[in-house]
């Protein structure tokens, strides 16, 4: 490609670089309580390494230390980096700084790209602020191409976005419930853009992060609507989750037959073997004890796991939920527990209750509110979960005479235990054999 | 389904947790920490990996050193244009490098007192130029670097930097005759003086342009020569880039040779450009695992990311707490981007879409989007598959238009269509495969 043809020449060093890594962003979250404003800035270690020669040792790494003692100028930099000039006239700020120990501790935050200081400012203006501009100067001298992506409200009210470019002059922040006045002084077109148009980014895709913070920070109503999300979730979950189908299924499917003795007339002696239930009640009654000790075990382990109680590998725990469902399987075709299929369930449930945390954990859900997502999402597998009983139960009860169930019995266990086997394998070592 | 999917991406650590809803700038009591941030245990815990400098500890230690002097004697100098440029020089060999944007932020400081000037020294002009192009602003780009090539007084290195950018902007654009043009003019007796690597470098990319029409037997063959070529102001084994744009050649010619001259590329030049382009190659030639082990250490650039995660997905499944986790992270930087008004990653993002979140629609969107700025052939690549993916390969037309107009060719279209078509999901897993289930599902 041409573009990067420079090189023999060493006039310019080379084109630079394409889309590559993530910009540098530092993000703000700014309220206005009457007179009082406060803010959190998160701004990149990198940034800040470049401003202010953090590496003391000049080892390409930054060790805590390295950063701890440094948090007074971290500090002052934010604080110089960030002027809210409140109805025309400049606010007092109101901690002299962030140094170690004082109220606010040196804290870290982790971002997509690496890890950001975490500084509170807050400011005393003269009277209840009506009016509100910010003055964004973070790295004006060093990265114009830095932008502060800034969230304000009044009090607790719904977030509002602006990204400011450094260095562009004050900008005014409209505050909700107060007539907005003046068009924002804005240096660029793509600070102009955002400024001027919030709404449009909230109806962006990438304005999701924002729109759930509101979800958790205001309003009941969207509150109901994310665990209306991570119920969906749950049931999603179990209905593309093809070992837990399979795992309820094996247990299903000798569900709606009971073990009989018999004689076997060949060689005269007594053995049990399948036959169609007869008693309705007792059938369901087995379902339901197998159902339930599923529910309840996997909701232990689901709990366990994502309040960090226990948190074993997942390879072990995707690895025993394989072997869970070959067992099941098999178990169809050989019976060793045939009556108290609750109690295997009850005892494999717990296992598969860590995997489902892995799905909730990976989802990034498991710290902060820990509460609703993981009664939402256990409700969503619950819901998803009935769905299949409600499916196959009928449609095997009805069956459960025919050749065919006998048939789809015995092939269906032993096709399900040789696909889990083969899960089993893959998991264990880390293999790509099949789908799942 | 996929708002919701874009909410639980949302509701992720690092955005929801980790920033907003510990966002509430009350202070907490003094030893306690919000959900999501922390307060490293130890003193000697690394918290952060910065830019790696090149060499042994002294030598890393040193190149520290000659920057914060640098940065040291700029400030007391701001308007010394030598200082300023070497500086800026300095930035953009070290963004490119890494791949990292921040670079192209730090030219502009240290040229703030020329950034903004209607005509600024040629130098100046030509190194915004080239910021410019490495923002996707093709435009402004060209503006500057038709104004520099309208000077009559310029000087020859300057004159042939802004000759080769401005091919570089138009064959981006697809502007493939307007470029061919430009390079014709550099590999003229006009910039003779200049020595044999510029005017390698013309004829390299002549020879790039000759490959994007059709003639690419004889452009591979003249790259070549080139290669093998003895060169008096390169020594040695023939230039990284050069290899590359050979093993971009047999890549879009399908010739297996591409392998190797990746890896004689990366060899003088290991950069992030050239680690992803071989990347692409491992994972058409369903080698996933080999990307892994190229691309450890590097993944702070996205499109690094990016491969990562595709790599992971085919070695190790679509469940895969990696992938999932690489994948999300790469979601919140486009969200990053989106935010700060920075559309330059379409291409990118589209494979994203595609390929790791499964939401062709999507993929698609980005992918024409990215075509109606860029035509590359990765950038034919990404709308024919997106199309294909979608089930809309109507979509794709203006592609193959552009290519029976250039009489270009590219082994991976025919392969790139059969491929989406393979693995061109059940809608469920479509929209819901990725974006957050954990291994377990």
């Amino acid at each position: 490609m041409i573009r990067r043809l420079l090189a023999a020449l060493a006039l310019i060093a080379l084109a630079g670089p394409a889309a590559a890594h993530k910009a540098s962003d530092a993000y703000v979250t700014l309220r206005v309580a009457g007179a009082e404003i406060s803010a959190r800035l998160d701004i990149a270690l990198r940034d800040l390494d470049r401003d202010l020669d953090l590496d003391a040792n000049a080892d390409d790494r930054l060790s805590w230390r390295e950063v701890r003692t440094r948090w007074s100028d971290i500090a002052a930099l934010a604080r110089a980096g960030l002027v809210p000039i409140a109805d025309g006239a400049a606010c007092t700020p109101a901690t002299p700084g962030n140094t170690a120990g004082a109220e606010a501790p040196p804290v870290l935050a982790t971002h997509s790209d690496g890890r950001y200081a975490v500084v509170r400012l807050s400011w005393r203006c003269a009277a209840a602020v009506q009016r509100l501009d910010a003055d964004y100067r973070l790295f004006a001298r060093t990265d114009p191409t830095h932008r502060g992506i800034v969230r304000y409200a009044r009090k607790d009210g719904p977030l509002q976005l602006v990204v400011l470019g450094p260095g562009a002059g004050p900008v005014r922040l409209h505050l909700p419930g107060l007539p907005a006045v003046a068009t924002p002084v804005v240096p660029d077109t793509a600070t102009a853009m955002a400024a001027a148009t919030p709404q449009t980014l909230a109806a962006s895709p990438a304005f999701a992060p924002a729109q759930a913070t509101h979800a958790t920070q205001a309003g009941a109503s969207s509150g109901l609507a994310a665990f209306g999300g991570f119920v969906r979730e749950g049931v999603h979950h179990i209905l593309i989750g093809y070992d837990h189908i399979l795992f309820l299924l094996s247990l299903l499917l000798p569900s709606v037959w009971q073990r009989r003795c018999e004689a076997d007339h060949a060689t005269g002696r007594m053995r049990t073997r399948w036959a169609p239930a007869t008693d309705g009640r007792r059938a369901f009654a087995g379902v339901l004890k197998v159902v339930t000790a599923f529910t309840l075990a996997h909701s232990i382990t689901l709990a366990l796991s994502v309040f960090d109680v226990v948190d074993p590998p997942s390879r072990w725990i995707e690895s025993t939920i394989a072997g869970s469902v070959v067992l099941a399987a098999l178990n169809n075709v050989w019976p060793l527990i045939a009556e108290a299929r609750w109690k295997l369930t009850f005892a494999f449930g717990l296992v598969h209750g860590f995997g489902f945390a892995s799905a909730l954990k990976d989802a990034g859900l498991a710290q902060g509110d820990l509460v609703s997502p993981l009664l939402g999402f256990n409700l969503g597998v619950e819901i998803g979960q009935l769905c299949i009983v409600g499916l196959v139960l009928p449609l095997a009860w009805s069956s459960r005479a025919t050749r065919a169930y006998r048939g789809a019995f015995a092939g269906g266990s032993m096709a399900i235990a040789g696909i889990a086997a083969l899960w089993l394998v893959q998991r264990a070592f880390d293999l790509s054999l099949i789908a799942g | 389904m996929a708002r919701t999917a874009a909410l639980l991406r949302g509701l992720s650590l690092a955005t929801l947790v980790g920033w907003s809803a510990a966002g509430s700038p009350s202070s907490p009591a003094a030893g306690t920490v919000d959900a999501g941030l922390a307060i490293p245990a130890r003193d000697d815990e690394i918290v952060e990996q910065l830019p790696a400098h090149v060499g042994d500890a002294g030598q890393r230690r040193a190149a520290r050193a000659a920057e914060r002097a640098q940065r040291a004697q700029l400030q007391a100098h701001p308007d010394e244009l030598g200082l300023a440029l070497q500086a800026a020089r300095d930035a953009l060999a070290r963004g490119r490098r890494h791949g990292d944007p921040r670079e192209l932020g730090a030219v502009q400081a240290v040229l703030a007192p020329w950034w903004k000037l209607a005509q600024p020294p040629p130098e100046v002009r030509l190194m915004r130029a080239t910021v410019h192009q490495s923002q996707h602003e093709f435009q402004a780009a060209l503006v500057d670097l038709d104004a520099l090539l309208a000077l009559p007084a310029l000087t020859l290195p300057v004159r042939a930097q802004a000759e080769l950018t401005r091919a570089g902007v138009q064959q981006v654009l697809g502007h493939l005759a307007e470029a061919e043009a430009g390079c014709r003019r550099l590999a003229g007796a006009a910039f003779i003086a200049l020595g044999d690597g510029a005017r390698r470098n013309a004829l390299a990319c002549l020879a790039e342009l000759a490959s994007l029409q059709g003639r690419d037997t004889a452009a591979a063959a003249a790259l070549a020569r080139l290669a093998n070529a003895p060169s008096a102001d390169a020594p040695g084994d023939a230039p990284g880039w050069l290899q590359l744009m050979r093993a971009e050649l047999a890549q879009r010619r399908g010739d297996p040779a591409a392998g190797p001259l990746f890896v004689a590329a990366l060899q003088s030049e290991p950069d992030v450009y050239t680690l992803c382009a071989y990347a692409d190659w491992l994972l058409d030639a369903g080698r996933p695992r080999e990307v892994l082990a190229l691309l450890a250490g590097h993944e702070a650039a996205d499109p690094v990311l990016l491969r990562i995660a595709l790599a992971e997905r085919a070695a190790y499944g679509a469940r895969d707490a990696r992938m999932l986790r690489d994948t999300r992270l790469l979601g919140e930087r486009f969200d990053a981007a989106l935010l700060r008004g920075d559309r330059s990653h379409g291409r990118e993002q589209s494979r994203y879409e595609l390929d790791l979140r499964r939401d062709p629609a999507a993929a698609l969107r980005l992918a024409q989007a990215n075509w109606r700025v860029q035509h590359e052939p990765a950038d034919a690549v990404a709308l024919v598959r997106a199309a294909h993916a979608a089930g809309r390969d109507a979509a794709a037309d203006d592609v193959w238009r552009f290519l029976r107009e250039t009489g270009g060719r590219d082994a991976r279209l025919a392969a790139g269509g059969a491929a989406a078509a393979a693995f061109l999901p059940a809608p469920t897993a479509a929209r819901w495969g990725l974006s957050m289930n954990g291994s377990a599902s």
